[in-house]
């Protein structure tokens, strides 16, 4: 409570010269506040404008809407239940795809690659966040999918078809090769935070499993993981985020097809390749509002997965947080 | 000491003699942000009432010198049909100084919502305006720019053809029949009729179409229509592919070009340019009415537009007149190709009264261009696999052009010497 010299600033000058003195904070203090309402402005504005603009599909369809697999412009009858379907199917392949994989990547550039690798492999890795998804769509196109239709596909179809999963492979396009591409897409971004995290465990965690004589997979296991497991969570939802809305390279993979996916090597769409598909070339007002609408629905997906994510790492922190067990 | 926590107990250290100073700062915002709030919110209902046009005063209209003067970059701008695209982008290049013109191929119906919206100063698509569009937007001249062949493409491999065929022969029926589901496997006896000494493997048909409203597909699903009665009862011709029906979607004529050419065992149909660009791909034939299989050439398609427009009461119609049911499909000359169509530009007759912005020095660009296309533009055609406008369609294009208005009268005409034409 020792206060030293008392800011001279204060008190002992005229209020003139204190307003004078403190204008350029205040208009620092408008033009960033400016930009914060404008931001939020433009976000409500953006689900106004949905909302606003898909009533007209809304009243038409009501909730049968989001559970009818018609999408028929010819017939001006639209449901939203093969977008929705094909969002949230290739989202979660991606992941069950990409989680392993960015984990296995995050735990070898974290703890055992040799560290002069390390940080020219954690760059190597985050350079594919930077590859354009055109160029991913253009690699899904001429060599993912081929390759996937003349290898992998015909052998899911031989030995796992009894499941009802693969069915007959065919097409230009099918949901496994727009899932396998997302999967790609996302590594980075699970793999880049994921690293960050476990980076941050602190060596006396790792050193006390090691010290126990725990074997590299159970120090692993026992003290990174558990660590780190909120930014491993942030990490993945993160990738899922990009999973759900990512358009180009999907719209070029998965087959356009307007309706519930038959199997996992039949083709569909995602809510976003739909809007890039066919908002600009729609049948007229019905079909755009109904377009419109399946964008809000895509929103909300969205935001749920946000608000999941939120929920999952302050569940995952809490108790756990920086605490030396 | 547990690590976390530490200092959330502890008793505040700062100093007391500041407080005031701060707790004035924090009343003053108070204001502060009231005054940045409104001046946000007025400018962004500023911005949005400039967009609906509450400020629309009387817009002075520059008058334009007579004679042609080079428009300034990016001056006209189009949207529409990808069929026609690659001649639209050359046209582009080579119009004046090659960036007046900007054209976005988006596809036909995308071209039809921008020209009834206004937001491009001409629409272009392969589908001529349905009754309802017309009436939904009122106004548009329908100006046939060039012409084109509607051809189906396949990539199969292990093909075996006899001497003196090099490629699959097809009729509307067998299309219409792989297209709606009925065939499914090339090896069909269908297909083999057509085909006779040809060796079809056995595999699954991968049918690729265009996704979104599309002036080829409303080509293709008319002569389907035409041609086969099952598809004319259940899917009759339309822009937008049924839904229902086997196959992957494409986006554009370049998407379904790229999509049978990457995928094993498919058939799409494409505008005769990309079946002529595409690498890796086969081009079929089509039966024309005369029983022949004819491979789409611009000689055979324009031979097409000349045998049903030279028939005894051929008209067509006036530009601001109703398109819908002219068809150049199935010429019934014996070497005619059977799917061949026009394909038209859309504009608004009137163009003050359809772009606020317009000045008559814009409206005088657009009719210039417009010129330039039916004219100096057509001896492109015929090297970009397109169908160059026969003169009698030149003529009636000119008809029509020469009745565009700006403030109710007529725009001066002026055809730019500035485009280049080939070679």
């Amino acid at each position: 409570m020792e206060s030293p010299t008392p800011s001279p600033t204060s008190s002992h000058q005229s209020p003139l010269a204190r307003r004078v003195r403190r204008w350029p904070d205040q208009l620092f203090f408008a033009i960033i506040l400016a930009f914060a309402i404008l931001v939020v402005a433009v976000a409500f504005a953006i689900v106004g404008i949905l909302a606003y603009n898909s009533q007209q599909s809304f009243r038409v369809f009501g909730w049968q809407f989001f559970i009818s697999s018609n999408w028929s412009p010819n017939g001006q009858v639209f449901g939203a239940l093969p977008f929705i379907v094909g969002t949230l199917l290739t989202s979660a392949i991606a992941l069950l795809i990409a989680v392993p994989l960015s984990l296995g990547t995050a735990i070898f550039i974290t703890t055992q690659a040799p560290r002069i690798l390390r940080t020219p492999l954690g760059t190597a890795v985050e350079l594919l966040a930077a590859v354009p998804s055109v160029i991913y769509g253009f690699w899904g196109v001429y060599v993912v999918h081929p390759f996937m239709r003349a290898t992998v596909e015909p052998v899911l179809h031989e030995y796992l078809g009894f499941t009802g999963l693969f069915g007959p492979p065919g097409g230009s396009g099918d949901v496994l090769t727009a899932s396998v591409i997302l999967a790609v897409m996302i590594v980075p971004t699970i793999s880049a935070v994921s690293r960050d995290t476990m980076a941050a465990v602190p060596a006396a965690q790792t050193e006390a499993a090691l010290s126990l004589g725990a074997t590299d997979w159970e120090t692993t296991r026992v003290a990174t993981i558990p660590f780190a497991r909120s930014g491993i969570i942030g990490g993945i939802i993160l990738g899922l985020g990009r999973a759900i809305g990512e358009t180009m390279a999907v719209t070029m993979t998965i087959g356009n097809v307007d309706r519930v996916p038959d199997s996992l090597l039949g083709p569909g769409q995602t809510i976003a390749s739909l809007i890039a598909n066919e908002l600009l070339s729609n049948t007229g007002p019905l079909q755009i509002s109904a377009i419109l609408e399946c964008g809000l629905v895509l929103l909300l997906i969205s935001l749920m997965v946000n608000v999941v994510a939120r929920l999952l790492v302050w569940r995952a922190t809490r108790g756990v947080g920086g605490r030396v067990v | 000491m547990s690590s976390s926590g530490t200092g959330t107990n502890a008793p505040p250290t700062g100093t007391t003699t500041g407080e005031p100073t701060i707790q004035r700062q924090k009343r003053g915002r108070g204001a502060l942000i009231a005054v940045v709030a409104v001046i946000v919110i007025i400018i962004i209902v500023l911005a949005v009432g400039y967009e609906a046009g509450w400020f629309k005063g009387s817009s002075s209209s520059t008058t334009g010198t007579s004679g042609c003067t080079l428009p300034s970059a990016g001056t006209i701008k189009g949207e529409g049909s990808t069929l026609v695209a690659p001649l639209m982008d050359q046209w582009a290049t080579s119009y004046w100084t090659g960036s007046i013109v900007t054209y976005d191929s988006a596809g036909s119906s995308a071209g039809i919502q921008a020209v009834s919206t206004k937001v491009v100063d001409f629409g272009a698509s392969d589908a001529p305006l349905t009754h309802a569009q017309r009436s939904s937007a009122p106004g548009i001249l329908t100006i046939p720019e060039s012409a084109g062949g509607v051809v189906p493409i396949y990539n199969l491999a292990g093909l075996k053809f006899p001497s003196g065929q090099s490629s699959l022969n097809f009729n509307g029926s067998v299309l219409a029949q792989i297209y709606d589901g009925q065939l499914t496997n090339w090896n069909n006896t269908a297909l083999q009729a057509l085909n006779v000494n040809v060796y079809i493997p056995s595999v699954t048909i991968a049918p690729v179409y265009r996704t979104g409203g599309s002036g080829t597909t409303f080509i293709f699903t008319s002569f389907l229509t035409l041609e086969n009665s099952y598809w004319a009862s259940h899917y009759n011709k339309n822009t937008s592919w049924p839904s229902g029906l086997p196959g992957t979607g494409a986006s554009g004529n370049g998407g379904v070009a790229a999509a049978v050419s990457t995928t094993p065992d498919a058939i799409g149909y494409v505008d005769l340019n990309y079946a002529q660009t595409t690498s890796g791909i086969g081009v079929g034939n089509v039966q024309n009415p005369s029983g022949k299989f004819i491979h789409a050439t611009v000689a055979n398609t324009e031979s097409a537009l000349a045998t049903i427009s030279g028939a005894s009461g051929f008209s067509l119609p006036a530009g601001s007149g109703d398109w819908y049911n002219v068809s150049f499909l199935n010429s019934p000359g014996p070497t005619d190709y059977p799917v061949t169509s026009l394909t038209y530009l859309l504009v608004y007759q009137d163009l003050s009264s359809a772009y606020s912005t317009y000045t008559l020095t814009s409206a005088k660009n657009l009719v210039d261009f417009l010129h330039w296309a039916i004219t100096t533009g057509q001896t492109w055609s015929a090297l970009l696999y397109y169908v160059p406008l026969p003169t009698f369609i030149v003529n009636s294009d000119n008809t029509t052009i020469n009745s565009m208005t700006f403030g109710g009268s007529s725009i001066p005409v002026c055809i730019p010497s500035g485009g280049g034409a080939p070679g």
